[in-house]
């Protein structure tokens, strides 16, 4: 029972980390009503930045929020010179995103190689919580999950006691409408967009010494976070913090017992979500 | 009717005149480019007849090419592989699709990726598909008149598979069934009141272009002689659509003259460079940001325009005309006035 117990926990700290991810791309779509494809690379590249830095011995947090600045910066050129172009254009987008991520993925691969990475935990959190006979529960996943409630928590305030998450919420449902009352939707987006870019690299800097980096990476967190959109609603960082937990949790687990299957499953949760609402668990009708 | 019968007449044409004028290389390339016409061409049709963009297709490439490769160890005829082969996706197809038209556009790319990452993902990890290394194909493709061996063999078979997809596709696109797919595409809540079950034509669109995937991922399977995961991955998927992008959506024809010019251009880029993936990428976004259409409707549009010029110079001519009769009459009105 201890050990099950301990993959729920595992589990929940890799939901915890899919949220971040997830919640970042789900903002943009709501708001935007942009899939962003680019989402996994941008991932990667926060990942490697912090990478190099580490190796060149600046601190972890540090690198982290050098990562996290260079990402924004990286947002607002992406948003001002590439997305600004298609929006509205359903196809045209996943088209440039998609090109994007190509482009993004090679040049990290050009860049880092293709040989995978691995990043120690920082100092500060490289020890193990003691949970049961023989299992040692690492803190840095401990860590993981108060971050991402950290920022379900920021989330929550922003969208509910702040101007800025006032106009958001409005600009998820009609935003002709928050245009003509004057809100400059234009630096909204970009707003949006930079900070969905800059969570997702904070995720790539914070899910590097969790995971490890490698080529090819982008897209398996790209699936996955998609997956989590999918099942807990388009638009709905809620909905991303219960469709991450989920499938977290069942990852972890079909990891363990049944390795090969692993993704047949998630892809059947998503399915059976699917079949029952078709808009996911807290989804409204979006793009139809 | 009389227009496919002149394109495929064409098309045969230029398959013996090509076979002739290559060289052996270039017989490989055709052949190679033939099997991913069909490919393009499937995705092309769900894209530009039924308005659904799939970003998972390759899954049904490689579902396809993986069939032949795990049944060849147990049976070796080439039509029995390849009819089961076309047949199971098919069925994956309609099954899935079944899910997938059900929601709405944004969700279906999603959820197609996703599908598409879900195979690659189980043939990486399953050892009895050969896990990361890939699988042998052990029969030979034989068709009846002896197992095909050399270039020039499956340089035939390939192009004659292309056109016979071909001409298919078109009859399709041209029944009603086809029609009224179309219909959905361009305005789906009025199919809807008009009385058709717009789902039901989305999916056999989606289950037709699954199955020609299958099709394609079976020929390759035969022609490569070994099958590996990364014809599920989603780079294949993206390169498929890069194909159909550069041909033109909306065309039959406009994909697979796309992926003859990707197939080409990979080959000239990776000869100089490592990076074909970021100039793959690159390419994409300047398709999408001048590229308006792709080759085929740049050839439309340029001969649209030059046939507005000729328009403009006979009307011009004729303008010229009608000012003089307009000054006969009046001076003929002056007259009587």
């Amino acid at each position: 029972m201890p050990v099950f117990l301990f993959h729920i926990l595992t589990g929940l700290a890799y939901g915890m980390f899919y949220f971040m991810i997830a919640a970042s791309l789900t903002i943009i779509l709501g708001v935007m009503n942009v899939v962003n494809l680019a989402h996994g690379a941008f991932f990667l590249i926060g990942g490697y930045i912090t990478y190099s830095l580490v190796g060149s011995k600046v601190s972890f947090w540090l690198a982290l929020l050098i990562a996290v600045v260079v990402m924004i910066i990286l947002g607002i050129i992406t948003e001002k010179v590439l997305i600004t172009h298609v929006y509205g254009k359903e196809f045209e987008q996943v088209l440039l995103t998609f090109g994007l991520s190509f482009v993004i993925a090679d040049t990290a691969k050009w860049i880092w190689g293709s040989e995978s990475k691995a990043l120690a935990s920082p100092e500060l959190l490289n020890f193990s919580l003691p949970f049961a006979e023989g299992l040692q529960f690492p803190v840095y996943r401990l860590s993981i999950v108060i971050v991402g409630l950290t920022i379900a928590l920021l989330l929550w305030i922003l969208e509910n006691h702040t101007r800025i998450g006032a106009i958001i919420r409005a600009g998820v449902d009609d935003r002709d409408m928050v245009a003509a009352l004057g809100i400059n939707v234009r630096i909204l987006f970009t707003g949006v967009f930079a900070f969905g870019v800059g969570v997702a690299g904070l995720s790539g800097a914070l899910g590097a010494p969790l995971l490890g980096l490698y080529s090819g990476m982008d897209s398996d967190i790209l699936v996955i976070s998609l997956i989590v959109v999918v099942v807990g609603g388009l638009g709905s960082w809620k909905g991303s913090l219960l469709g991450a937990i989920i499938i977290g949790i069942i990852e972890t687990l079909s990891k363990v017992y049944v390795p090969s299957l692993s993704m047949l499953i998630i892809f059947l949760i998503m399915m059976v979500v699917l079949l029952i609402r078709p808009q996911g668990l807290f989804g409204r009708e979006v793009g139809t | 009717m009389r227009n496919t019968l002149f394109i495929s007449t064409l098309l045969i044409a230029l398959m013996i005149i090509g076979f002739f004028l290559l060289t052996d290389y270039g017989i490989l390339l055709a052949t190679e480019i033939a099997i991913l016409a069909i490919f393009a061409m499937s995705l092309g049709l769900i894209i530009g007849y039924a308005g659904i963009i799939s970003l998972g297709h390759a899954a049904f490439f490689g579902i396809g090419a993986y069939t032949i490769a795990l049944l060849s160890e147990k049976m070796t005829n080439s039509y029995v592989l390849l009819i089961t082969s076309v047949l199971l996706c098919a069925v994956i197809a309609l099954i899935t699709g079944a899910i997938f038209v059900r929601t709405s556009h944004f969700y279906f790319l999603m959820i197609t990726l996703a599908f598409g990452q879900m195979v690659y993902a189980l043939f990486f990890q399953s050892s009895w598909a050969g896990a990361s290394d890939g699988l042998p194909v052990m029969a030979d493709l034989n068709l009846g008149f002896g197992a095909i061996f050399n270039p020039e063999q499956y340089y035939f078979v390939m192009v004659s598979a292309f056109i016979i997809v071909y001409i298919f596709l078109r009859l399709y696109v041209h029944s009603p069934a086809g029609k009224i797919t179309k219909g959905v595409m361009e305005n789906e809540a009025r199919m809807r009141s008009l009385g058709y079950n717009t789902r039901l034509y989305k999916l056999l669109t989606y289950t037709i272009a699954g199955a020609l995937a299958g099709l394609a991922g079976s020929l390759y399977a035969f022609f490569n002689l070994f099958v590996t995961p990364d014809l599920t991955y989603w780079m294949f998927s993206g390169q498929v659509l890069i194909m159909v992008i550069i041909g033109g959506v909306g065309t039959l024809l406009g994909p697979a003259i796309g992926s003859a010019v990707y197939i080409l251009l990979q080959n000239v880029i990776s000869f100089y460079t490592d990076r074909w993936v970021l100039i793959l990428g690159a390419i994409l976004v300047t398709l999408v940001l001048v590229g308006r259409g792709g080759i085929v409707n740049w050839f439309q549009s340029l001969w649209t325009y030059l046939q507005q010029r000729r328009a403009k110079k006979h009307l011009s001519s004729t303008n010229h005309e009608i000012d003089n009769t307009y000054y006969k009459e009046d001076s003929k009105r002056g007259e009587t006035v």
